[in-house]
């Protein structure tokens, strides 16, 4: 299924934002807000693992139910899940799509990885594993 | 040992009447701040030493390696990156644009990802601002559009509008009224007293219809504008146009969507049609405590607010071109110097992909996602915790942030100072 994915700031994601390799990081930044509806559409159950395919390439983050979105549309704080799929194109502004990128869906088994992770993927290495 | 009036280096709020209590060399508790400020004043985990990315591993070096690294880096660099910038102190921002115009490379902060549109509309059609002080004492409407403040600037509601005390207001809880508009129910929303929800992208629809009401063209709006049903339009124009003094602060939910700099454009220019009936006016939700800064600093130094490219030996300003989003994905630049942001968590993956295969020096307290990306990393003191400097708060008001304690780290500045002191000689040999 499609969905408009759109990232914001959360609380969560501003208090742990200096400690970007914590855990607690991690699990804000992977965490997909959906509507209750679209989550029974897809089967899916509280912190159910999914795999998100955006322009540039998938990740796995965790679905959550909110209140605070419309069907149709989902919502990751911002972070390095939601980035590893965000296309860098600007038009000419200087500012990528941060909130308008269609993204498709599906129950994964996979595990979200970790932000370690996430970099060495990218060709970084990790430093305080 | 108990700090009055500390300064919150977290977000554009800037709040000045914090109080912490300083054992040794850290803070044990914080009074006033919210949630976001105190877990930053009492952070732990800072990075114990500069690192040397070696091989598969890391080693520890010396301040004096580590900033000799980092001038040789960005003198041999044919077109280095300077990013970041709104993590620090303004004296550390000017020292960046005198090296990034030493080596000719482009340096950009990071409000080219989160209000350089706005900044791109404000030079089309100006900004009617004014200080957070006006707001407080004198609005009795407060517009948040596509900004959500209960998440991402707690404090603004109780310092300046919503359970803000206005002097002029006989009873401002109960006379100002508060409006949010965004796509989604966010926490603010649930205490507006009017919430319009629109259609994700929708902005730009929904300030036109509200400028054809301000305008007496109400005849011309269809039955629902994305999502928002012509009648609660009239109301809130209503509203608006009733007011004796409405204030409009915007965020990201405008600068990020489709439309970028012109629905900010169109949100200006509905604030000067609303203008010709009351007071009105409208201005960014800034979010780094020193994103104003970079700005400001850039613009007295260079002319230019971010972005601005120095290859040509004078200071040149493209924004999607001299940005640094665009130079990284187009593999342009062939080192960088990051200075307090982490593009490695905020940008997307094609520009680390490119971070990945070029030197980088990132001067950062703590061990961040880009850290991975870095060839040497430099931890420096804290703005506001053991360094002090000044910031621009999200209305353009300097505050100088002050040092609550003091540790071994060096700052921003004095880091920059000694890698520009090395450059410099160099460049006159
Ligand atoms: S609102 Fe912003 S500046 Fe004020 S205490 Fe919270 S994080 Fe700090």
């Amino acid at each position: 299924m499609t969905y408009l994915m759109i990232t914001g700031r959360t609380v969560n994601q501003g208090v742990t934002v200096e400690n970007k390799t914590s855990p607690e990081y991690a699990e804000e930044t992977s965490t997909c807000h959906m509507h209750e509806f679209d989550m029974l559409e897809l089967g899916l159950d509280d912190r159910d693992a999914i795999l998100v395919t955006g322009p540039c390439g998938a990740v796995v983050m965790r679905a959550v139910a909110s209140r605070e979105v419309e069907m149709g549309t989902v919502f990751v704080p911002y972070g390095p899940y939601a980035n590893h799929i965000i296309d860098a194109g600007t038009h000419s502004t200087g500012m990528p799509d941060f909130k308008s990128h269609e993204v498709e869906i599906e129950p994964t088994d996979d595990e979200p990885k970790t932000v370690h992770k996430l970099m060495e993927d990218l060709g970084g290495l990790a430093y305080d594993r | 040992m108990i700090v009055k009036d500390v300064v919150c280096p977290f977000c554009g709020c800037l709040c000045d009447d914090i109080e912490v209590e300083v054992e040794g060399d850290r803070v044990v508790s914080v009074c006033n701040a919210c949630e976001l400020g105190t877990t930053k004043l009492m952070g732990e985990k800072r990075m114990k030493g500069p690192i040397l990315r070696d091989g598969d591993g890391w080693r520890e070096i010396t301040y004096d390696e580590a900033i000799r690294y980092a001038a040789d880096m960005l003198l041999s660099a044919e077109r280095p990156l300077l990013y970041g910038w709104s993590g620090t102190h303004g004296e550390a921002q000017c020292v960046g644009v005198h090296m990034a115009e030493l080596v000719r490379g482009v340096i950009d902060n990071t409000s080219s990802v989160c209000h350089g549109p706005s900044i791109l509309a404000i030079q089309e059609v100006g900004h009617p601002g004014c200080t957070l002080g006006v707001v407080k004492n004198r609005a009795d409407l407060v517009i948040y559009w596509g900004s959500n403040p209960i998440d991402a600037h707690p404090r603004h509601l109780s310092r300046y509008t919503y359970y803000a005390d206005g002097f002029f207001l006989e009873n401002a809880f109960r006379d100002r009224k508060v409006i949010v508009v965004d796509i989604r129910k966010t926490e603010t929303a649930n205490i507006a007293d009017e919430f319009v929800q629109i259609k994700p992208g929708g902005d730009y629809a929904v300030l036109s219809a509200l400028r054809a009401l301000v305008r007496g063209k109400g005849e011309t709006i269809p039955r629902t504008v994305s999502g928002v049903t012509r009648e609660q339009l009239i109301r809130v124009a209503d509203l608006c146009k009733g007011a004796k003094f409405g204030a409009v602060y915007f965020g990201l939910g405008l600068t990020m969507t489709p439309g970028k700099y012109k629905n900010i454009r169109n949100a200006i220019e509905l604030v000067s049609e609303l203008s010709r009936h009351t007071k009105f006016t409208i201005s960014a939700m800034r979010g780094h405590y020193n994103v104003y800064g970079s700005n400001e600093v850039n613009t007295w130094m260079t002319g230019y607010p971010f972005g601005i490219d120095y290859s040509r030996g004078i200071a040149f300003y493209n924004p999607g071109e001299t940005t640094a989003v665009d130079i990284l994905a187009r593999k342009e630049c062939d080192a960088a110097l990051i200075v307090g942001s982490d593009p490695a968590a905020h940008f997307p993956r094609r520009c680390l992909d490119h971070l990945a295969d070029i030197p980088v020096v990132q001067l950062d307290p703590y061990p961040n996602a880009t850290t991975a990306f870095c060839n040497v990393q430099i931890p420096v003191a804290v703005t506001g915790i053991d360094a002090e400097g000044t910031a621009y708060r999200m209305d353009g008001v300097p505050i100088r942030t002050r040092k609550v304690l003091s540790t071994d780290y060096p700052s921003d500045e004095e880091i920059l100072s000694r890698m520009y002191a090395l450059m410099q000689e160099e460049r006159e040999r």
